[in-house]
């Protein structure tokens, strides 16, 4: 289905991406994972040529993407950003409307697809069809902009890290999803990601890269029971999601406040893992959680969490081990 | 109350001039505007799209709009005449800057992402552009367009002084004659017209959601149509082929006047038709006019024409010699003719209160130095700095008031009136020398030089039209300075036209030939 055959690219000087090859099965998931700087996203863009490379050829359907007309390609290849960016001028039914009506759609039949693809990502059209982006949750946004990538009925779906920036909730409910979509909808998705969890629960087969190259791609159960080497192996290893982490992990500030009466059951300690501190925010719906450690109270709110959380997963945080 | 009912009474009396004023100022408002735009928006697209060269193209922009809006219009004189064109190039280019910025900024303020999202849905690079990044930008060029439509509306009022009409018109004849109801009667029809566009614009604004810029286009068009309607008009009326003389004269009351006496007695006694371009702003820009053809002549004083367009000292304070000395220079030098002067003089002059003259029986200026320890003087900085002004009085006539106060010109027939001062300067033919019961001292030694009035024409003019020369020249040695205080009077105070009240005159001193009308 698509075919990298020794495809470099350096940006000034220096390779993100280094003499790759690899096969993308028709039908199949396929996940890119490895960490920051990689060259995920590079690889990713050069399939619809968003980033053109410097040698090696790229196939699909065994024809050179070179030699196919460029809006051509683009249509069979819907692409979810990572910044979801829907259009914020455009309600959902415009956004969704794009490609289609590029494609030269009728007015009816793009309507009618705009409603079939709502339904299908769990929306009622009735209610969505005409709000803006500003309108929606953030997990909403996020399956607005899978169905504006699947509206003209690509054969191919490109997803950068789509769920990496949403809660711990959305996010597992819409990895579900996910895997429920690609049963119905059949189609070769390539899916990049940081969070071995993530890649585990989607992927039909995982690519590890690191510094521009391919260490292992292999099917889930090969990559944990036999992984290629070290590198791999720590990411495994690591694998435990930044979610499972501790309360003591975060930047916590000690609170004078004093939190008088029974705080039993409303409070967490330090040992709670983050996502159980973040239900307890959500279920509570409260601001801010306090958390007891070592006789001492302290503060969590929800964006603490999630920033953290954030961070993690862009690789920003130091000693997050997965590149040792 | 009486305020607001003598404001009122105004601008009902002017309806029909507030109309057409009103009228001109939003057509070279909206004009000037989508000129602006139709260069600016799509200059700034580009700029923003290209990357590169943007700083000093906008910096250009920004350099325009520092230079004075008078300057601007006066240098744009020479290459474009006067009325609406040079007002409408002007306003045009100062209101680039705030469009072309915002346009610039708008675009490029555009997330990447939704940019690349675009391209990786396959739209080309103008469909990103016309779908997705000048209507995200939008509500920013928006904001570029509304100052710059202010500060058209605003600036416009300037207009008026390169005879391009509109809301100055009114403004400039307040500021004339210290009137305020004039003033208010250009300036808040302006301040309304500058909210009026604004609700426009941002009413357009609000309907254009989503990725259809219709609102806008509409608005546009709209605006397309309000100006180019009158003009499709005037294309279609048969213009009437007569021979046609330009006659202007510069702000206030006086020069409108004496310009209206030369076409009532042309339109009279020859087959030329005349257009009268009164009120136009300063010596500058008539004078420019008229030497680059916008004007066939103008009403000009000899003592300005030594002074300012030849750059001479007067070689004698004699009328006669000063007006032979005008009259020369400017034949050798710039080709134009004067014709045979006025009577009056429009010079400096000491004044003082009708009381203050029975009361002591002065009645030249050299009598005034019997007084000079007892009175108060109040004079303009200009008269009191001028060499021919307070320091020439002081040489010649041996006279040094004890105290001398600098004030503005709107204030001293005031602090006259109310005896705060005794004397002061004065023009001589001024409508207040009447208003406020003031009399003229007499200059025995010609202290001031002498300012006769005289038409101005070009000579190429007089050659096509040799018969003007005998006509004008019936006004040679004519109307007094009474006469020209009652009819300044007439128009800044009584609010007559100054048409009428030319008229009236010729008809008394016997110069029309036909009976009625
Ligand atoms: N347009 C560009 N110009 C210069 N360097 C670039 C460009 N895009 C990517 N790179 C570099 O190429 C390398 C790979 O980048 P890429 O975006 O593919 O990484 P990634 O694996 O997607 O990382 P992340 O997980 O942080 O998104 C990085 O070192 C990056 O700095
Ligand atoms: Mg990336």
């Amino acid at each position: 289905m698509i075919e990298f055959n020794d495809v470099t690219k350096t940006f000034s000087g220096a390779a993100a991406v280094d003499g790759i090859s690899f096969q993308v099965h028709a039908g199949e998931l396929f996940v890119l994972i490895g960490p920051s700087g990689c060259g995920k996203t590079t690889t990713m863009k050069m399939m619809n040529r968003l980033i053109e490379p410097d040698s090696g050829s790229i196939l699909i359907d065994d024809k050179n993407i070179k030699e196919l007309p460029l809006q051509q390609l683009r249509w069979n290849t819907g692409y979810v950003l990572q910044q979801i960016a829907l259009f914020p001028h455009m309600t959902v039914e415009e956004n969704i409307a794009v490609v289609p009506e590029m494609c030269g759609w009728s007015a009816s039949a793009v309507s009618g697809r705009t409603d079939e693809l709502l339904e299908l990502i769990g929306l009622d059209p009735g209610t969505y069809r005409s709000r803006l982006p500003a309108e929606l949750s953030g997990g909403q946004q996020q399956r607005i902009g899978v169905a504006r990538a699947l509206a003209a009925d690509p054969d191919i779906l490109l997803m950068d890290e789509p769920f990496s920036a949403l809660d711990p909730i959305s996010r597992s409910q819409l990895q579900d999803e996910m895997k429920e979509l690609q049963r119905t909808i059949q189609k070769t998705i390539v899916f990049v990601t940081h969070d071995m969890d993530e890649a585990l629960k989607l992927g039909d087969r995982i690519a590890v890269m690191k510094e521009g190259r391919l260490v292992q791609l292999d099917t889930p159960e090969r990559v944990t029971a036999a992984p290629a080497d070290d590198f791999v192996r720590s990411f495994i290893g690591e694998r435990q999601s930044v979610w499972q982490r501790q309360a003591a992990v975060l930047p916590m500030e000690e609170t004078t406040m004093n939190i008088s009466g029974d705080t039993s059951g409303t409070a967490a300690s330090a040992e709670t893992s983050l996502e159980d501190v973040y239900s307890m925010l959500r279920s509570k719906q409260v601001q801010e959680l306090p958390v007891h450690a070592g006789g001492k109270t302290y503060l969590v709110t929800d964006t603490m969490i999630l920033d953290y959380v954030y961070d993690v997963q862009r690789g920003k945080e130091a000693g997050d081990g997965r590149s040792s | 109350m009486d305020v607001l009912r003598e404001f009122f009474q105004l601008a009902s009396n002017q309806s029909n001039l507030l109309m057409e004023a009103f009228w001109q100022h939003v057509e070279m408002s909206v004009v000037s505007l989508l000129i602006a735009v139709f260069i600016a928006v799509p200059l700034g697209v580009f700029l923003a799209v290209r990357q590169k060269g943007a700083e000093p193209v906008i910096g250009s922009t920004a350099v325009l709009q520092t230079i004075p809006s008078l300057a601007l219009l006066g240098f744009l004189i020479p290459f474009v005449g006067i009325g609406t064109l040079p007002a409408i190039i002007a306003l045009s280019a100062y209101a680039l800057m705030p469009i072309l910025r915002n346009t610039y900024t708008g675009i490029k303020g555009v997330d990447r992402a939704l940019v690349e999202a675009a391209e990786a849905m396959g739209m080309s690079r103008a469909r990103t552009l016309w779908r997705i990044q000048v209507p995200l930008a939008m509500p920013t060029i928006m904001a570029g367009i509304r100052t710059a439509m202010v500060l058209i509306v605003g600036t416009a009022t300037l207009a008026a002084l390169v005879g391009a009409g509109g809301l100055g018109d009114l403004i400039m004849t307040g500021l004339n004659r210290s009137n305020n109801y004039y003033i208010l009667l250009g300036a808040i029809p302006a301040a309304l017209l500058a909210l009026l566009i604004d609700g426009i614009l941002r009413a357009a604004e609000k309907k254009t959601t989503g990725s259809s810029l219709k609102p806008m286009i509409f608005v546009i068009t709209a605006a397309l149509l309000i100006v180019t309607l009158p003009y499709g008009v005037q294309q279609a009326m048969p213009e009437e082929e007569t021979e046609e003389i330009i006659i202007g004269g510069k702000l206030g009351a006086e020069p409108e006047i004496i310009i209206s006496m030369y076409q009532h007695l042309i339109e009279d006694q020859t087959d030329i038709q005349v257009e009268l371009e009164a009120q136009l702003g300063t010596t500058d820009i008539v004078f420019q006019a008229l030497q680059n053809g916008d004007l066939d002549g103008y009403l000009e004083f000899t003592g300005t024409a030594i002074t300012e367009l030849l750059g001479e000292e007067p070689v004698s304070n004699d009328e006669d010699e000063a007006f032979e000395q005008a009259r020369e220079g400017m034949l050798r030098t710039y080709d134009l003719v004067f014709l045979e002067a006025m009577d009056y003089q429009n010079t400096y002059a000491l004044a003082v209160t009708e009381a203050f003259q029975e009361e002591t029986g002065a009645e030249t200026i050299g009598d005034l130095t019997a007084y000079e320890d007892d009175i108060t003087a109040a004079f303009t900085f200009e008269f009191y700095d001028r060499n021919d002004g307070y320091p020439a009085i002081q040489e010649t006539y041996n006279l040094a008031f004890d105290d001398v106060q600098t004030m503005d010109a709107g204030l001293r027939s005031g602090a006259l009136v109310s005896e705060d001062v005794q004397v002061i300067d004065a023009y001589s033919t001024d409508s207040y020398m009447r208003e406020y019961n003031l009399a003229v001292m007499e200059d025995t030694e010609n202290v001031f030089p002498p300012f006769n009035g005289a038409p101005l024409f070009r000579a190429d003019v007089l050659d096509d039209h040799p018969e003007i020369e005998d006509v004008l020249n019936q006004l040679g040695g004519r109307i007094t300075e009474e006469d020209m205080i009652d009819m300044n009077y007439a128009v800044d105070v009584d609010d007559e036209a100054a048409s009428d009240v030319a008229e009236e005159y010729l008809r008394e001193a016997g110069l029309l030939t036909s009976s009625d009308e």
